[in-house]
This record gives C-alpha cells, structure tokens and sequence, in this order.
C-alpha cells in the first residue's frame, strides 16, 4: 500500500500504542457460565465445513 | 418514513445440506424443505413474466447473465431432472406477504417490503424461524435431524450465496450519484456489517488466517455488474425496481453478510438508509474517492482495527474508521431528531465505532464477527488449538446453523449472553402478519382473504381468476395502501 501521506505519518508517530490503540484484546476466556456454548462446540464435527459442500447462489 | 427509501427488504438464500446421505443434492433439499412449508400460502403461483434481469441501470440490457463452469455443469444436470421450471422453483407467498422459494437451489426468504427498519428486521428474525419450522418438519418425516439449515453465504471451499439488501430510491437522480455517494460507504459497512469468516476463498489474491470481517468480501470484484453469481459488485446494477419504472429504481445490494444478530442486521440496513437519504437529498457533498475500493474492501475485511490505510484518488489515505464517521457525522447533523428509529440508528452507529476504536470487547454480545471471535478464541484456548485448525471453519459454519438444538448463535441466545432487540411477540407477529401501511399488507391480505381466487402473484401485483387484477407499482406510501383498500371494497366485501 502506498503510504505517501505525511501528514499521516505524522499522526502515526503521535499515536500512543497503549491498550485502547492495539485492537481487539483477546477475550477472557475465564467469564463464567460459558459451559453450556462450550459443550455445544465440543460436540460439532471437526471435519462438518468441509463436507458441507453449496452450489453457487446469488 | 424516509420519502427518499419509502419501502426496503431482505432477500435471505440459505445454505442447506441433508446429513445423512453420502451427496446431500441442494436441489432435491430445497425442494422438499419448500414443500413442507404449513404456513397459509399460495404456491407456484408467481408471475415470472414480471421480471427482467437483463436489463441494467446503466441503460442497457446484456443478452445472458453469467455463472461459472461448474454451475454450467449443474444447470446441465438440473435439466435432466423430472421436474419442471415451477415444480423446481416451489415458489411461495406467504400470509405476510414474504416469498419463500427455492432460488439457486438454496431455500430463499425474501421479506414483505416494510417502511421502518425495525420492521423490517423483525421480518427477516421471521424469516429464520419459518425456515426452521420447515427444517424441522422436513426432519420429522425423516425420522432424524438430518437436514440442516444455515444463514450464512459460504461453503469456505469458494461457493457463495447471497444476502441481499433491496432499497426502493428515485430514479431522478442520475445513477452516478448514487454509486460515488455510496461506495466508500459500502467499502467500510462491514466495520459493523460483518458477519465474520474463519480463513479465506479469494483464489486470486494473497490468503488470510483467522478471522476476517466479512463472509462475502473475498468475492467482491469490480464495482458495477449487472452480475450476481460471477464477477460480483459493491454495487449490482440490475435494474428491476419492481414498482413504477419511471419514478423509481431498486437499489440492489448484494455485497452484505447474513447477520445472525438482530442488532447488527438493525444497524446495516438502517445506516445505509440514512447515507442513501443523504444522497437523494443531494445533502452529501465531495465525498471520499478511494483508488482501488475492490481491493479495500479486502483490505477492511482483513484488519478488525478499522485502522487500516484506504488509498484516496488524491493520493492521501484514510482509514475506514475514518470513512464511516465522515457519514456518520453528515447523517448525524442533518437528520438528528426527527424519529425515535432515526435516532437509535445513529446513536448506535455512534457507539459501535467508537467501541470498535477504543474497547472492541464490548461489541462482543450484538456484533457476530466480534461474538465469533470470542466464541472461537475461548474454544481455541480450551482445546490449544490455532487458527489453522479445521475444526474452526465448523464452528463458524455452525455458529449459523438455525437449529435450536445444534446453532451456536441459537446456543448464546438460549444463555443471554447475546443482547436481544425486541420482544418475541414482535417476531411471532411478523410469521403471520404483513406489515403495516405498505403494498406488502395488501399482497398478504389477499393471500389470508382469496388465496383460492388468485391466478398469479408478483411484487406489483395480483391477478384473480375472478374479478379486476390489483396493480401495485405505484403503492408505495401509507396513504397509497389506505387509498388502494378504500377503492377495492367493492370488489372484496372482506375489507
């Protein structure tokens, strides 16, 4: 990508790369009563998308 | 109401495959799914002979829509088969005034037309469950959970389907306008309009690992077509505006994700209503040019930041962050105030990109790409596995399994741990009724009162084996619906 923007560069060295600055955080995976939506998970068949075959839609 | 988009819908083609054959066939599926619809309905009864996808806003027709080899091969297939074009199509039209048939061999749901957005979206979560019932009945004649459904728009081995959001505009308006008004906006939607996909299909360009933004991005390419399965746009040119030719087109969408979430589905359909007021307004001026909007609408699907870099026409660059708050502030400062749904619309929009800026993790109960990642993030934590796993692109394909027992959306509903955006007396009530002032009330009316007097059923209208036909294409307004119902009570003793 061409970066010819100065005035973005600028920006950029201004920015801070804190928390709020670095994207999506990763989740924490300790929230509670995720039990159920984790067993439902376990359940699905590993291999399920790559049989799930489509034809072309719209 | 807006009186630049008086009437929107949705059109929904769902993914479905039967399990417990060795070949599920989508077109014996589809079929069978339609079939089993218990819904009130008049069946194989649409008016074909209304519709021309040939022709383009550009102003011309192109003699043949194009689709790829393979489907070549299928089509070649289909036409052996001992069915007819109607007995294949099993076309619908529901007491609420909704199609529901089988389009490209994927079960479609197509919404009544609705002028409000919340409308609008309690008629697509409707379109979800009657799809389900049928799914669910379909597996009681089985005698097993076999035949499974899901709204999404990927088989992730490169075979898309579509979602398709459809806004009635005024045709005075040159089509450029709408098309430079418009696609920067559509570029950067997916920011919030994203559905989320495990992994990447674009066979010409470079692959992606995790979790991009967008299911349908990879197969953006080119800006205008008149094409839906090959060569896809930002912006289709096909135009059928299904109302008055000479007042209005169709502006149809069909670079969208298929949300699970109410919220977000919400928020997409109701942004783009606002930025397209902005532009038949003529209240939108210079707006962003980007180089190459093909490429970044690759390049926003891939970077859940919002920050990445979107090369102007000037040579200056913006992120798509950036590009969504230039619309979100113009929207903001000229329609403000003037309806409750206006006002959600642009407060949540507000909200969701600075949450997207500065604490993504809140987004993690309406917004599906950021429900996905968390979801597959804590099941890749439990199990240690990465991105490349395959098991992942099962999760995220189940995540839209419409089964109540089996669908990982359905999972988090059932747990509260997704937000809710209104009560389910709403949905139940959009299964079976039409929606208010619009022409779809009077379709469905005629569906619930002379279901066995109608000879044929279309978007502008309906013919009688007894009795006048009804033209629809210049109902557009509340007052047009109470003015058509007023003059027919003649004619139907009912109203």
């Amino acid at each position: 990508m061409d970066m010819n923007d100065p005035l973005r560069r600028e920006e950029k060295r201004e920015s801070t790369p804190d928390r709020e600055d670095a994207g999506p955080s990763r989740p924490d995976v300790s929230r509670p009563g995720r039990e159920g939506i984790l067993k439902r998970m376990k359940k699905v068949d590993p291999k399920q998308s790559e049989k799930y075959k489509q034809r072309t839609g719209q | 109401m807006s009186s630049i988009v008086p009437l929107m819908g949705i059109e929904t083609e769902y993914g479905i495959i039967r399990e417990d054959v060795e070949t599920s066939d989508p077109v014996e599926e589809s079929m069978a799914l339609l079939q089993r619809c218990e819904s009130p309905s008049v069946f194989r009864v649409w008016a074909y002979k209304h519709e021309n996808s040939h022709l383009d806003l550009r102003g011309f027709n192109v003699p043949s829509l194009a689709q790829d080899e393979e489907e070549d091969e299928f089509c070649a297939e289909d036409r052996k088969r001992p069915y007819s074009y109607w007995e294949m199509k099993c076309d619908r039209v529901l007491e609420n005034g909704a199609r529901f048939y089988n389009d490209h061999t994927h079960p479609e749901y197509t919404t009544p037309e609705c002028n409000s957005v919340f409308q609008l979206v309690a008629h697509d979560v409707a379109g979800e469950r009657i799809v389900a019932k049928c799914a669910r009945l379909r597996n009681q004649d089985l005698g097993q959970n076999a035949v499974q459904v899901f709204k999404n728009n990927t088989d992730y081995s490169g075979h898309s389907y579509g979602t398709h959001d459809n806004f009635l505009i005024p045709r005075k308006l040159p089509f450029e306008n709408w098309v430079k008004g418009l696609a920067p906006f559509l570029v950067t939607r997916q920011l919030y309009a994203g559905a989320g996909k495990v992994g990447s299909e674009n066979r010409k360009g470079p692959s992606h690992t995790g979790l991009q933004l967008s299911q349908r991005a990879d197969f953006i390419e080119t800006v205008l077509s008149i094409e839906t399965m090959t060569q896809r746009p930002i912006i289709n040119t096909r135009d059928e505006p299904h109302a008055s030719p000479q007042k209005y087109r169709r502006l149809h969408l069909i670079l969208g994700d298929a949300n699970m979430s109410p919220y977000q589905t919400a928020l997409r359909v109701g942004s783009t209503r606002l930025v397209l007021t902005l532009i038949g307004e003529e209240k939108f001026v210079n707006p962003v040019d980007l180089d190459d909007p093909v490429a970044d609408v690759k390049r926003v699907s891939r970077d859940k930041t919002g920050k990445v870099l979107l090369k102007q026409t000037t040579g200056k660059t913006i992120t798509a962050l950036e590009i969504q708050r230039v619309y979100l502030d113009r929207v903001e400062e000229h329609f403000l105030g003037q309806c409750k749904e206006t006002d959600w619309i642009i407060h949540e929009w507000r909200r969701t990109l600075t949450e997207l800026e500065r604490s993504p993790e809140k987004l993690t109960d309406r917004i599906d790409w950021a429900i996905k990642e968390q979801l597959l993030a804590e099941f890749m934590a439990a199990e240690k596995l990465d991105w490349d796993d395959p098991w992942l692109k099962s999760l995220d394909l189940e995540y839209h399994n419409l089964d109540p027992e089996r669908g990982l959306y359905r999972g988090l509903e059932q747990e509260g741990s997704v937000l809710r955006l209104f009560p389910e007396e709403e949905v139940t009530q959009a299964i079976t009724q039409p929606p208010e002032g619009t022409r779809a009330m009077i379709r469905g009316l005629m569906v619930q009162y002379e279901k066995h007097n109608i000879k044929n059923v279309h978007w502008t209208g309906v013919e009688f084996k007894k009795g006048p036909a009804l033209d629809l294409s210049e109902v557009v307004t509340p007052a047009d619906v109470e003015q058509m119902l007023n003059s027919k009570k003649e004619q139907f003793a009912w109203i």
